[in-house]
């Protein structure tokens, strides 16, 4: 089970430049992949075009195929896809539904749109809620939860619709450290459990904790690709806008300090 | 379609001419000092509301007779313009509670939201917004937002929901920037006009033979002559700010506002006045209050203070609400607006999408 | 993913739907469907108009407001809330009625050129007691209903779950948004914003409150809309629901028994006038 990204092109409705061009991307089940890039370098576009939200809630202009499983999603709606393919967003006050008097509800919400049956409504939100260590918050008011907590519900939500594949937009871009943390460990947690994810992410650290392989976007292209500790440490990272993880730049420190690579090497292994 | 709204129309025609028959005779004689027949019209609007609602229900109807689905209806209710009601229905009752409990001026300020809706999503999203407005805000919301006269009005918000969705279809929201010296000549002329009509009118009624402040011999309350200055602000400031677009950005987008808002806001006072006399004695908390309480003092009945109150506030109310809409839609971008079921409408003639391109396709269904 | 989301706490299955949910009011007349509390309210406050006068009224309001107030246990509460709303609307039409009631020719009070009249007080007594009649029902309805209850109650009746969506979401908006109007008048206070003051600078004073508080919410409209498409909102037919207030034969019967009361009443004033 995979989703798979062929010669992708995606343009916003009325813009002369396209967002995306020319991508190929696989996502397998079970693989983590993460997504960097400076800001405005594709890395929102390519999460809404996997998602399916661009071109169908968008709008714009798509080329290329998409397939889940082999099979070419270009027909389907909206909220087909949305029961395979999860997608969660920088903001967590605006990925509420609004609707829900309680965090319970609030995960449910995606399931019962589904129309999966009552009971197994119920089983999957608690599921989901104990995926993510949070059932304890289940009868609380959403709107009165913390930024990360919040955060965790909206990603509990998605699961709660058993998607095989889920794809997150800089998750902790909007959240105070304490929430950046809480989050972090959340989508570490789940990648450990064999989640796929497909993650973009601005702090490259968490990128190195999750991410099996990473793709670099300029300009709406793939710039660079590959296993995540090759790409994260490659050196043409910091032209391309992408700041190193802490790992790689205390590395390098200690290298320039004068301590010898391979016993630095032999440090860290060790 | 041209069946449904031409059956529409039948409908919409043959309900008045019941009613008018049923009601009887209108000509109860037009007093001299009145530009209405008011209790003719009241009754006459309320008809007309009603028979507003029957034709909705036979194109609803002829609809599903052809085609078995609402399609034209349901796509007035896309998730965009779902997301937006709750905010619009939120602008209202936050700004109509802010005006009527605090500042007391007698205008309403509550259907920014729903003009707005209309304007982006057409007549039926628009009459659904103002309607669950006004329901909302008697039976739902907690105090300090709860009102209690509102549902009664909720016929009304939704009949303004529905001309701003007719005036948003027909493009007189767009703007219209750098037009030539001619078209803003007249559409400034049709705009003054109307300007000019509303403020003869209301100088009429409050400076008029029974209720002059102008006369020394006549003790004046301080209280009506900060109203009279207030209306006349309001006015001097609309007129600004329509100057400003018409002249500076050469906009003629600001003539068909103003028509569409004078139009609106009429339309309005005839349904309003009939329910606010005979449930409220015209009375509903507002600043709107100290409007009929002039009128009263000056002479007139019930009705007919309610009725030349609601002639005053709604259309001044209407011209200010649709011109900040007018405002808001420009301060919206482009792309934002084209995404909304009418949102075509409300860009720019000759403002469209990209190119297209063979390999480049957009989302089927 | 799916395999991986299957149970790791056996417990889980039994948990079922939470009891927190639809959790009962305290009292009988809470436990009332919601819609047959709606159609009380709005039956008293159309029943109130209908009738005029003041008796009736009184009456009226005694047995569909205050006594299922009582029963309830919110009467001190409802007296408090519902006194409190009309307040502004009641000291209004009160003085309006009692002062500028034309025809009025029994003097009972001059100041300066306004005049009191004993038709305006019986007419302004009057339209209070139909203010306070209206208030009263609305609020004992709202007293003892949770939003969500009637929202919830009415799309299991077949109402579309996105009218739902839009009233619940609009209960939950309003506060939010003030809450946001509140944190820029604050900040526009701080930069020297009259809401005080004349008329005029009143009149200015709301503009800069209303263009943040407008476009910052529209401004979300776009991300909550794909939010909500990623959820499967779009999705045709009917959606599940977790739970549902109760409703029994009998309240059906009261329901239709209070409406055709009203139609009667309306048929036999109008007859009566006619």
């Amino acid at each position: 089970m995979a989703i798979s990204l062929r010669g992708v092109g995606y343009r916003y409705a009325g813009a002369q430049q396209a967002a995306l061009l020319d991508v190929d991307l696989d996502l397998p089940d079970g693989a983590v992949v993460g997504v960097a890039g400076a800001s405005e370098s594709g890395k929102t576009t390519l999460c809404l075009v996997v998602s399916g939200l661009a071109p169908r809630t968008v709008g714009g202009r798509i080329r290329g195929t998409i397939t889940l499983d082999s099979e070419d999603v270009d027909a389907w709606p909206m909220h087909r896809l949305a029961s395979r393919v999860g997608i969660g967003f920088q903001n967590p006050t605006t990925q509420l539904s609004q609707v829900a008097g309680t965090v319970f509800e609030e995960v449910a919400f995606g399931p019962m749109n589904l129309g999966v049956p009552r009971d197994e409504v119920a089983q999957r939100t608690w599921e989901a809620l104990a995926a993510l260590r949070i059932d304890g918050l289940a009868e609380r008011d959403p709107a009165r939860l913390s930024g990360g907590q919040q955060q965790l519900v909206a990603i509990a939500g998605l699961l709660a619709m058993r998607p095989e594949h889920l794809v997150l937009d800089e998750p902790t871009a909007q959240l105070d450290p304490a929430g950046t943390q809480l989050v972090g460990d959340a989508i570490q947690r789940l990648a450990g459990d064999g989640a796929s994810i497909l993650v973009a992410e601005q702090k490259t650290d968490l990128l190195a904790a999750v991410a099996g392989r990473v793709v670099v976007l300029d300009g709406g292209r793939v710039v660079l690709e590959g296993d995540a500790d090759a790409v994260l440490s490659d050196p043409r990272l910091a032209e391309l806008g992408v700041p190193e993880p802490s790992a790689v730049r205390l590395r390098r420190a200690v290298v320039d300090a004068g301590v010898a690579p391979d016993r630095v090497e032999a440090a860290i292994s060790g | 379609m041209l069946v449904r709204w031409i059956a529409a129309l039948v409908a919409f025609v043959a309900v008045i001419l019941i009613g008018v028959v049923t009601v009887g005779n209108f000509d109860t004689g037009i007093d001299p000092g009145n530009f209405f027949d008011t209790e003719g019209s009241d009754s006459f609007a309320f008809i007309g509301a009603i028979a507003l609602v029957v034709a909705f229900l036979v194109y609803a109807a002829i609809e599903y007779a052809q085609t078995g689905g609402f399609g034209s209806i349901a796509r007035q209710f896309d998730t965009r313009t779902i997301v937006l009601m709750p905010i619009a229905i939120a602008i209202n009752v936050i700004l109509g509670a802010t005006v009527a409990n605090a500042l007391k001026i007698p205008v309403y300020l509550d259907s920014i939201g729903t003009i707005l809706v209309g304007a982006l999503a057409g007549p039926v999203a628009g009459a659904f917004t103002g309607f669950l407005t006004n329901i909302l805000w008697t039976y739902v919301l907690p105090p300090p937002f709860q009102n209690g006269p509102a549902a009664a009005f909720a016929l009304v918000a939704a009949v303004i929901g529905v001309l701003a969705g007719f005036a948003g279809r027909a493009g007189w929201l767009r703007p219209r920037p750098n037009r030539s010296g001619t078209e803003l000549l007249i559409g400034g002329l049709v705009a003054l006009a109307v300007v000019v009509g509303l403020a003869v009118y209301a100088y009429t009624r409050f400076y008029g033979s029974t209720f002059n402040f102008f006369i020394p011999d006549v003790e004046v309350e301080p209280l009506f002559v900060v109203l009279g200055w207030l209306v006349g602000l309001i006015f001097v400031g609309f007129v600004v700010g329509f100057g400003y677009l018409l002249v500076a950005r050469r906009d003629l987008g600001v003539a068909y506002v103003v028509v569409a808002g004078m139009v609106t806001g009429v339309i309005a006072a005839l349904i309003s006045a009939p329910i606010s006399a005979n449930v409220f004695s015209g009375v509903t908390g507002g600043g709107t209050d100290f409007l009929v309480a002039a009128f009263r003092q000056a002479g007139s009945d019930l009705q007919t203070a309610t009725f030349q109150q609601g002639l005053l506030s709604d259309p001044v109310d209407k011209l200010v609400t649709f011109f900040v809409v007018y405002l808001v839609l420009n301060a919206m971008a482009r792309r934002t607006k084209a995404r909304f079921p009418q949102g075509e409408q409300l860009l720019e003639a000759g403002d469209t999408g990209g190119i297209e391109e063979g390999e480049w396709r957009s989302a089927t269904s | 993913m799916a395999e991986r989301n299957e149970l790791t706490d056996p417990s889980l299955s039994s948990r079922g739907v939470p009891d927190f949910l639809g959790r009962p009011g305290p009292s009988a007349f809470h436990r009332l469907n919601p819609l047959t509390k709606a159609v009380l309210a709005t039956v008293t406050a159309v029943a109130a108009v209908v009738l005029g006068g003041l008796v009736g009224p009184i009456l009226l309001v005694t047995v569909t407001v205050l006594l299922p107030g009582l029963l309830a246990g919110v009467l001190g509460r409802l007296l408090r809330t519902a006194l409190l709303l009309a307040l502004p609307i009641a000291v209004s039409a009160f003085l309006v009625n009692l002062f500028f009631f034309p025809g009025g020719t029994t003097e009972l009070l001059r100041i300066g050129p306004v005049v009191a009249t004993a038709e305006g007080l019986a007419f302004a007594l009057e339209i209070l007691v139909r203010i306070l009649a209206i208030s009263g029902a609305v609020t004992l309805f709202y007293l003892t209903t949770r939003p969500a209850d009637l929202v919830v109650d009415l799309e299991r009746r077949g109402v579309s779950s996105r009218v739902g969506f839009v009233a619940n979401a609009s209960v939950q908006t309003v506060p939010a948004m003030v809450e946001r109007a509140a944190q820029i008048t604050a900040a526009q206070r701080a930069r020297g914003l009259d809401t005080e003051g004349s008329v005029w600078r009143r009149v200015r004073g709301i503009v800069p409150i209303v263009g943040p508080v407008i476009l910052g919410a529209i401004a979300e409209v776009e991300e909550r809309t794909m939010a909500l498409e990623a959820r499967g909102f779009t999705r045709p037919g009917r959606r599940t629901l977790l739970w549902a207030p109760p409703d029994t034969g009998w309240e059906r019967a009261v329901r239709w028994a209070l409406l055709f009361a009203l139609l009667a009443l309306i048929i036999v004033r109008v007859a009566g006038i006619a």
